[in-house]
Order: C-alpha cells, then sequence, then structure tokens
C-alpha cells in the first residue's frame, strides 16, 4: 500500500514541477471544445443535444494525450527501469500509475464541466454527473494505463494507443454518456431511468481493473 | 500433434464441415416454413445467428488461449488466439452483413445506430485492432505476450455487448437468454420479430448453428496447419541460409 501511495505521490511531484501533463491536456481539451462549437456553429440547439456526448469525446481524446505523457516520461528517463528493479509488487505499481492519471484526468474533467456549463448551458456541475465522471474515468483509465505500457513499448508508440484505446473503452462511454445525459433536464431522473447505465459502468470498471491487476506484469516484462 | 496427423484431421473436418453446411442450406430453403409477417427475408436468420454465434465462440477461444500463453507461453497458443482472432472477425463480418442485409426489410433501413449495433460495431474495431498491435511488435516473445494480454481485455468489451444488449431497449430482437427484455419489448412493439413460432424453425436454427460451429473447427485448423507450416518453412529458411553462408 504504501508504494502505491509512493508511485503517487512521485507522480504529482513530478506534474507539481513540470506542469507538463495537466497543462497539455488541458491546453489540448479546450482547443477541442472550440473546435467542435466551430463544427456545430450553424445549430447551437443541435450542440446542446449532444453536449454530453462531446464532454466525453473530448475526456477521452484528451487523455490519451496524458496517458502517452504519463507513462512515457517514465521510459524517456528510465525511472520505470528502476521501478521494476525495486523490490515491490507489479499491481502496486499499475494502482500508483491508475491513481496518478485518474487524478490528472478528474483535474481536466472539473475545468471541462466548468467550460461545458459556460459554453451548453446545461447542469454539468450537479453533483451525480460529477459522480459519473468520476466513475467513467476510472474504468478508461484502468484500461488506458494497461495499454499505453504495451503501445509505448511498440515501433508505432503515440499512433497506435488511440486506434487501440478508444475501441475499448467505447462501451464504457456509450452508457456513461447515457447516464450523463439523463440528469441534463431541469428535473433530476428517477433512479430506474439511470441504473442500468450506471450498473454497466460499474461493470466495466471492475472487469477492467481486475484485468489489469492480473496482467499488468506480464506487459512490464522485459 | 505432428504434421501428418494434422493433415488427415483438417481433411476430415472440411469434408463435414461442408457436408453439414450443404444440409444446413438445403434445411434453411426447403425444411423450415415461411415466417408469417416478414415471408422469406427471415431465412437470412439462421445464417445471421450462426455466424454471430461462432463470433462469441472464437473471441472466447482466443480469450483462453491468451490466458494459456500468459500462464506458459509457447508458440501454440499464440497461433490458436490468432487464428481464433482472425476467423472471428470474418464471422463477426458475415453476421453484421447478413444483418444489415435482414434490416433493410425488416426495419427498412441498412443500418441503425442503436445500443447493440453500435457496441457490434465497437467490438469489431477492437479486435481489427488487435492486428494493429500485432504488426507494431517485432520480437516474437514480446509479440505473443502483449497479443495475449490484447484478447484478455477485448473480451471485456464482448462481455459489456452481452450485458447491455440486455438491460438496455434495443430495437434488435434477442434470441439468446433474454426473455423478460424480449417479452417487454413486444408489449411496447419494439419487438418486430419474437422468437421461434415452430418447431422446424428451432430444428433449423440448431442445425445451422451447429454447421457453423464445425466450418470454424474446419477454419480453425486450416488456419493453424497453415501457421505450422510458415513456422516450418522458416526454419528451413534458416538453415538453408546457415549452411550456404558455411560453405561461402
Amino acid at each position: 500500500m504504501a508504494t502505491v501511495w509512493a508511485v503517487v505521490w512521485k507522480d504529482l511531484r513530478i506534474e507539481r514541477r513540470t506542469r507538463q501533463t495537466i497543462s497539455v491536456m488541458v491546453m489540448f481539451a479546450l482547443v477541442t471544445v472550440v473546435m467542435f462549437n466551430f463544427a456545430l456553429e450553424v445549430n447551437l440547439a443541435a450542440a446542446r443535444d449532444v453536449a454530453t456526448g462531446l464532454l466525453w469525446a473530448t475526456i477521452l481524446l484528451a487523455g490519451t494525450l496524458g496517458l502517452n505523457r504519463s507513462l512515457a516520461i517514465e521510459r524517456e528517463d528510465q525511472t520505470f527501469d528502476a521501478l521494476l528493479i525495486a523490490p515491490v509488487p507489479r499491481n502496486a505499481l499499475y494502482a500508483g500509475k491508475v491513481i496518478s492519471v485518474t487524478l490528472f484526468a478528474l483535474l481536466l474533467e472539473l475545468v471541462l464541466v466548468v467550460v461545458f456549463t459556460v459554453f451548453f448551458n446545461k447542469p454539468f456541475w450537479r453533483p451525480p454527473v460529477l459522480l459519473i465522471l468520476a466513475l467513467g474515468t476510472l474504468g478508461y483509465v484502468a484500461a488506458g494505463v494497461l495499454v499505453t505500457s504495451m503501445t509505448i513499448q511498440t515501433r508505432t508508440r503515440e499512433v497506435l494507443l488511440p486506434v487501440l484505446l478508444l475501441p475499448l473503452s467505447l462501451p464504457l462511454v456509450l452508457p456513461a454518456a447515457m447516464a450523463v445525459a439523463a440528469f441534463m433536464f431541469p428535473a433530476l431522473p428517477p433512479w430506474g431511468e439511470v441504473q442500468s447505465p450506471i450498473l454497466l459502468v460499474l461493470l466495466y470498471d471492475l472487469l477492467m481493473l481486475s484485468v489489469g491487476f492480473l496482467t499488468y506484469r506480464y506487459v512490464v516484462e522485459f | 500433434m505432428n504434421l501428418a496427423r494434422l493433415n488427415r484431421n483438417v481433411f476430415i473436418l472440411n469434408v463435414l464441415a461442408a457436408a453439414t453446411l450443404l444440409i444446413a442450406l438445403g434445411m434453411i430453403f426447403f425444411y423450415a416454413p415461411v415466417e408469417r409477417t416478414m415471408g422469406n427475408v427471415q431465412r437470412i436468420f439462421y445464417f445471421h445467428v450462426g455466424s454471430a454465434w461462432v463470433g462469441a465462440l472464437a473471441f472466447f477461444i482466443a480469450l483462453v488461449a491468451g490466458a494459456l500463453y500468459l500462464r506458459k507461453p509457447s508458440p501454440k497458443w499464440d497461433t490458436t488466439a490468432l487464428a481464433a482472432v482472425e476467423i472471428g472477425l470474418v464471422f463477426l463480418s458475415m453476421a453484421i452483413v447478413s444483418g444489415s442485409v435482414w434490416g433493410k426489410p425488416a426495419w427498412n433501413t441498412w443500418w441503425l445506430w442503436s445500443p447493440r449495433l453500435t457496441l457490434v460495431t465497437i467490438a469489431w474495431l477492437t479486435y481489427a485492432a488487435y492486428f494493429m498491435l500485432r504488426g507494431a511488435i517485432d520480437d516474437a516473445e514480446k509479440r505473443g505476450r502483449f497479443s495475449a494480454v490484447y484478447v484478455i481485455i477485448s473480451f471485456v468489451t464482448i462481455i459489456l455487448t452481452y450485458v447491455s444488449i440486455r438491460i438496455l431497449r434495443d430495437i434488435h430482437p434477442v434470441v439468446f437468454g433474454g426473455t423478460l427484455e424480449s417479452a417487454q419489448g413486444a408489449a411496447e412493439g419494439l419487438q418486430e420479430f419474437s422468437g421461434l413460432d415452430s418447431l422446424r424453425m428451432v430444428v433449423t436454427l440448431n442445425v445451422s448453428v451447429v454447421a457453423f460451429t464445425l466450418i470454424f473447427a474446419a477454419w480453425m485448423a486450416n488456419r493453424i496447419r497453415l501457421q505450422r507450416l510458415i513456422d516450418e518453412a522458416q526454419t528451413l529458411k534458416m538453415r538453408v541460409a546457415a549452411r550456404l553462408q558455411g560453405e561461402g
């Protein structure tokens, strides 16, 4: 457990000193949002209807950048080799990476929630929405850390990550976007309406984390 | 299994699969009754279910082969997983195309972005990306290891697809294990096709599922044999090269 927090703490400290990952993610996300607005400009009402999908698309795209950055730093500086030599369980490294990248993504989402509330005039700030965002992010990052650890060791590296990760995360995003969309009306939806999408998100989180814990050690071997 | 025995088994499987496919085709066209509301179009259904079933089976076999590879790395399991994903992708494409052909008369459109169709497309993309991953790694041992991890991750999308089409409302009929939801759908008029009306249809469906499973088995055997030949040719080439270098 101490190892997990050591990894998280190390990543946060790197981020505090360099401010590379978060700033790139936020900038990229803002550019994406502006691009979407530009594409949907003619019909703002339509843009409002698809805003939840846009939010998730932005998170996914910015997420691939964050994942790549967070794991490529380790490769470049060969800190990961040091971590692997250290007598700590691989699962602790996986958990630490998942937690730190999830934290980065959550920070990004806070910014995006404000931006989306302002641009699309929809209640994205509601606590249930934030909770769904957090749950969805966890599953996405759980898959992302595993896949990114593989792709950074391949020949095509950054190019390969979205091709592998985006289809993998779509079964998560589909119900997550449905659940968020249910909260976009003035009245709160009844639990029966959001129950199945939220359960699907939880199921995905559970499955992905278990697969991650079971297979991560095969991904970082030499 | 040695190559000579594999050759013989492949031949037997090929003949068996071709024979059952002919029987299934005959039953689909001459034995199964004409469906009341959709007419002859419904006959696509036997083909569609058969190929969709094989798609799921193939990805499950890939998952098992991947897990076995991680437990004990051997080229055998890597080849099995590769063959299963290749063939599963072909059958999944057949299921999508036949479904689309059925959808045009039944739903009056080739394609709908309903959850089930969307998720199947996603599963297709996920497994197509498997070849991108394989292509990007040169080292055979690493390629086997990463592909094994990847088929395990991708099976999560199959599980999610299976679960979500049973709890999200959809226009697509549910055949396996979805009585509750299909009854609901029928009550709401969502279902255009609510199950099998006669025993003849059930028998035809089962025969065609068996036929497709046999074709899958035959293709797997052929593909694994092909990979074995490729590997053997590679070894021979290396030996010739080594010999020539020794002489030169």
